[in-house]
């Protein structure tokens, strides 16, 4: 996709198509926030602001995001080799994460860690943006994408792990839920 | 003869925000104080007529003139522009001794805002009244910079969404009677429950539905149409992010551009500066409210805008 068709995406955002990621992701949390809680902002203007509406809203924002973390993972990609690393794994660790029942933030750290996986190397090979490998691994659940997004995330990253997708993805969904 | 008195451009920024009490008359004040330490020359204008107090600000305690002689004696606003103390700010002062301020004839209105126009000077700052009398409103659409002041409280917002929501409406109002479709925008809200209007942008978006030539009138104005918000009387981190919410909400619901231009803190030395009727900007030229307020000055002047973010504000103790 040319960059011009990101503009609307910038302009969901309410930024101007040169921002910079740090900046995409600032906007995303500040307007989610604003549009999923009520605050004293949205309260004084409340016989403007329709429930559909705010719905609508939301969904542009998580759209927004959604694409332009796509787009800046393209552009850091671009000069990178998508290739995925071999990794070992030793039987004991194997044994231990065919074994696992639950998959937490923490969990899913300390296996990639063990693995001796980077998340920069998995965020060239998935185009999945780096950032949300690091809150999925620190739960950081309001900063996470709809639920949607979020799965195919998660799949991803067990994927690259040699874990069971949608095992690892239905448990953590789980506590993505719960949380919120 | 013109003597390249125009040939310069001046800009005319207006104050208003509908809540009285955000402290419209102290943010002009300062900026105007401000812009004439750099040099510039700047003629401050009161229009809260029913509640002048501008020239207290600037510490001059009786004007010798005001808009009175104006209004009545027929003066020009020229020779009613009073010095205040500080070299390149003048004043025309809003007191009024007897005139109801809100039965202005139309004419006269015509006249002051012609000769607002003409005055010869880099900045004139208009200082309204609380309220969203057609009259503040029609002086707040006079200018090149419309500038509201408002504070992290649900009333004051409530209020300065009701003010620019009026001006905005009285824009396309005055914009479609140009072009001859004087009754286009009452009609529409008359029938609105016919139209399905529930909200602002609806009558926005029917009226663009219309016709490609009504379309073309309203893209065109809703293009330039930009209100600038100043977040006063903050107190928090948290409450800094109300100014980013606020422009978010005009823009997605309102439909128009909004620019945050800044905050200034809460500080209990500006009452006590104003009860000694000194101004602020030169008695404490290095607090924090007038490095804030110096900073939102030259946003204003360059039409930038802040960002803040949650992850540098929201815990941040001021
Ligand atoms: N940043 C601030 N910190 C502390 N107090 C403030 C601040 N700004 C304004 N005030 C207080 O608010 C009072 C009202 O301010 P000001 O007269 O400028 O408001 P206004 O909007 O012009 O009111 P009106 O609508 O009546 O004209 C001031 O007397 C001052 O005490
Ligand atoms: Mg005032």
């Amino acid at each position: 996709m040319p960059i011009e068709d990101y503009k609307k995406y910038f302009d969901a955002l309410e930024l101007s198509s040169d921002a910079q990621l740090s900046e995409v992701r600032n906007s995303y949390l500040h307007l989610k926030s604003l549009y999923s809680n009520d605050s004293i902002v949205t309260s004084a203007i409340a016989y403007e602001l329709s429930e559909e509406k705010r719905h609508e809203i939301l969904e542009q924002v998580e759209e927004a995001y959604a694409k332009l973390a796509d787009f800046f993972t393209n552009k850091d990609a671009d000069t990178a080799v998508s290739e995925k690393p071999s990794f070992v794994v030793d039987e004991e660790l194997k044994q231990y994460m065919s074994g696992m029942q639950s998959f937490s933030g923490k969990m899913l750290k300390e296996i990639r860690e063990k693995l001796g996986v980077n998340l920069k190397d998995m965020a060239v090979f998935t185009k999945i943006r780096k950032q949300y490998f690091e809150d999925i691994e620190n739960e950081r659940f309001s900063a996470l994408p709809a639920e949607v997004y979020l799965r195919g995330y998660i799949m991803e990253y067990a994927r690259y792990l040699s874990l069971d997708p949608e095992k690892v993805a239905n448990d953590y969904i789980e506590r993505y839920r719960t949380a919120r | 003869m013109n003597n390249g008195a125009h040939d310069k451009k001046c800009e005319i920024w207006a104050i208003g925000g509908g809540k009285g009490g955000t402290g419209k008359s102290f943010v002009t004040s300062s900026i105007g104080t401000h812009l004439a330490s750099k040099g510039n020359k700047v003629v401050l204008i009161d229009a809260d007529l029913g509640g002048a107090n501008l020239h207290t600000l600037l510490g001059v305690s009786k004007p010798r003139n005001s808009l009175t002689d104006f209004f009545e004696k027929k003066a020009s606003l020229n020779d009613i522009i009073v010095n205040c103390g500080m070299p390149d700010i003048g004043l025309v002062s809003g007191t009024l001794s007897s005139l109801d301020s809100e039965n202005i004839k139309y004419a006269q209105k015509l006249k002051l805002f012609r000769q607002i126009k003409a005055i010869d000077t880099d900045y004139i700052l208009i200082d309204l009244g609380a309220g969203s009398h057609n009259n503040t409103i029609d002086t707040f659409l006079l200018a090149d910079k419309m500038i509201v002041v408002t504070l992290p409280e649900i009333t004051a917002l409530e209020n300065m969404y009701h003010f620019i929501k009026n001006v905005f409406f009285r824009k396309l109002k005055i914009i479609l009677s140009a072009h001859g479709l004087k009754d286009m925008i009452q009609d529409v809200w008359k029938n609105r429950d016919v139209h399905g209007i529930k909200h602002l942008k609806d009558v926005v978006e029917h009226l663009m539905g219309t016709s490609a030539h009504v379309r073309d009138i309203i893209e065109n104005e809703l293009a330039s149409f930009k209100i600038y918000i100043i977040l006063n009387q903050v107190r928090s981190g948290r409450e800094v992010m109300i100014g980013s919410s606020v422009k978010s909400v005009c823009l997605k619901f309102l439909g128009f551009d909004a620019q945050y231009a800044g905050h200034i803190e809460y500080d209990e030395s500006v009452l006590r500066c104003i009860n000694k009727r000194l101004p602020f900007m030169l008695t404490h030229p290095f607090s924090h409210v007038a490095k804030e307020i110096i900073k939102l000055t030259e946003n204003l002047k360059d039409g930038r805008q802040i960002t803040v973010t949650a992850d540098k504000y929201a815990n941040r103790r001021l």
